[in-house]
């Protein structure tokens, strides 16, 4: 298990959704989550923070979540931060997509709490041995 | 590995009394159309959404219920079962998004959510499902222009979303048990396969 104080970024243009996975993560002992409405606003709100991680869906509006995931990567400053994609995208070239531009992992809509729980511990254990 | 995806509705038909392009949704699909042309369903305790954007003319409609969710947090906002009517409005949302509507040009008219299932009756399948439905478009700033929602009836709902009328028929004499069997068969399906989709690439 991870720092409690892992500071979180939930990117998501539906309220509810966002809403969904701050209190998932709070389940999981994560109380340190902020939100943002799409890629754009995620992106000013990362280059600007110290986030730990970052739980992002797919479509939105402005700036989709491939998209900030690639400038992440492309950004010496973020390009180590861990991106999880939640998504209701489940076409196979999706996934290929998201895993070139290197996301730490996916999961597909709807999801349940313990699929979460469980990409989260496999993407810090990964961290911690220096593999991610 | 399971699933229990949303799919496009792929039953598509020429309507004889509104003379047009039809399609029929069932339990667990959606459709949405650019065209000028008619979306149709029927529904029991599922609920639907009809959402288009009031500009362009784009829209779609949905039908799905909740799952009956497991024992007591199943009204929790985190619950599977509000994860998957979350999922089945976004779905729908999404690609009229994608298709060029503004979130801020929607419009909703929803229906459905009747107590029509006599086994469902007790549990209130149809109460949660529109109220659901209507505290989703609220949290989600969507403005609803129309309803018809609970009561014992199953509607026939004929949307057209170039326009946004709605027609709904109460179906007062249900002569056969086809939609209540196929209610009862989504249900069964919601609570078998395990809302949820896992993919393990990395």
């Amino acid at each position: 298990m991870a720092d409690a104080n892992t500071k979180f970024l939930v990117v998501d243009d539906f309220s509810t959704m966002r809403r969904i996975v701050r209190n998932l993560l709070k389940e999981l002992g994560y109380s340190n989550v902020e939100e943002a409405e799409d890629g754009q606003n995620a992106l000013n709100m990362l280059r600007s923070g110290d986030f730990d991680f970052v739980v992002s869906d797919w479509n939105m509006p402005n700036m989709d979540g491939l998209t900030m995931l690639q400038n992440i990567r492309a950004d010496a400053k973020l390009s180590s931060l861990p991106v999880l994609m939640v998504t209701a995208e489940a076409k196979k070239e999706n996934i290929i997509a998201a895993a070139q531009a290197k996301a730490n992992g996916y999961i597909v809509k709807p999801f349940t709490s313990a699929t979460l729980e469980e990409k989260l511990s496999k993407i810090f254990e990964k961290l911690e041995k220096g593999e991610a | 590995m399971s699933f229990m995806q949303e799919d496009i509705a792929t039953t598509l038909y020429f309507d004889r009394t509104f003379n047009c392009e039809a399609a029929k949704i069932s339990p667990g699909e959606y459709y949405y159309t650019d065209n000028d042309m008619l979306i149709v369903t029927v529904l029991g305790s599922c609920v639907s959404a009809c959402i288009r954007d009031t500009k362009t003319g784009i829209g779609g409609m949905n039908h799905f219920m909740l799952p009956e969710g497991a024992g007591a947090d199943k009204d929790s906002p985190v619950s599977e079962s509000m994860r998957y009517g979350t999922y089945a409005m976004e779905v729908l949302i999404n690609q009229l998004l994608r298709n060029g509507a503004k979130r801020e040009h929607l419009e909703a008219k929803i229906f459905g959510g009747g107590n029509v299932l006599r086994s469902f009756t007790t549990n209130n399948v149809g109460d949660r499902n529109a109220a659901f439905v209507k505290k989703y478009l609220k949290e989600e700033g969507i403005r609803v222009t129309g309803e018809d929602l609970l009561d014992i009836y199953p509607r026939k709902v004929y949307y057209f979303p170039k326009t946004g009328k709605v027609l709904v028929k109460k179906l007062k004499q249900l002569n056969n048990y086809t939609l209540v069997k196929r209610e009862q068969d989504y249900s069964s399906k919601l609570k078998t396969n395990e809302v949820a989709g896992d993919i393990d690439l990395f």
